[in-house]
């Protein structure tokens, strides 16, 4: 089929970009590792096409041996059938720069606010921030 | 994992949230340069008989959530 051609001549490309900087900019990888609303996936050459929306998560690339873990505050990832990987984030970063004790502090304010009496917007806002906060602490312990 | 903001916010404020909660975590010098990302605004000015008005300025003011 003339698509696993393609693929195999090229391996998977991956752009990955946040609206300030560009991440990776058709940089050849081995397999990508991200966490989509419908599930944890890993992505490699030939993958299937499709477009997945990403929770607050962490995206691991790798290339050859080395693995580089970002965590991502949301955005998509669209599979092309040329065996091009686009990941779309609004913010991305290496888990080595996020500050644990920032993380622990901000996620024991947002669960008060949770359990507070605050308005209903305020709440659903706060258990956003707890939602996000924990994948970030998992994130940043899981090294 | 049902998105359970879904009557209260529209996608892009729940990512907006996600994106400030993430910025806010980083280390001292990341975070600074983050922070300046949040500022969003617009200027506008009234248009009357041909003549503008005064011109406002909404940067780095935030009125919801």
């Amino acid at each position: 089929r003339s698509y696993a051609t393609e693929a195999a001549s090229t391996g998977l490309r991956l752009t990955f970009a946040v609206p300030h900087q560009t991440l990776y900019k058709d940089v050849n990888v081995a397999q990508v590792n991200i966490a989509a609303v419908s599930g944890d996936m890993g992505i490699l050459a030939s993958h299937v096409p499709s477009i997945e929306q990403l929770r607050p998560g962490v995206v691991e690339v790798l290339e050859g041996a080395a693995s580089k873990r970002f965590f991502v505050s949301g955005g998509f990832a669209t599979m092309n059938p040329d065996s091009t990987l686009n990941i779309n984030a609004i913010e991305a970063f290496p888990i080595e720069e996020f500050s644990s004790e920032t993380i622990r502090n901000n996620l024991a304010e947002a669960q008060r606010v949770v359990n507070s009496g605050a308005t209903e917007e305020e709440k659903i806002a706060a258990k956003i921030e707890v939602e996000v906060l924990e994948a970030l602490q998992a994130a940043v312990n899981a090294k | 994992m049902s998105q359970f903001w879904k009557p209260t916010f529209t996608y892009l404020q729940y990512a907006q949230i996600c994106a400030r909660a993430v910025r806010s975590t980083l280390k001292e010098e990341a975070r600074v340069v983050a922070i300046r990302r949040d500022e969003q605004g617009l200027k506008y000015a009234k248009w009357e008989a041909g003549k503008q008005g005064e011109l406002k300025n909404t940067v780095g003011t935030r009125t919801t959530v």
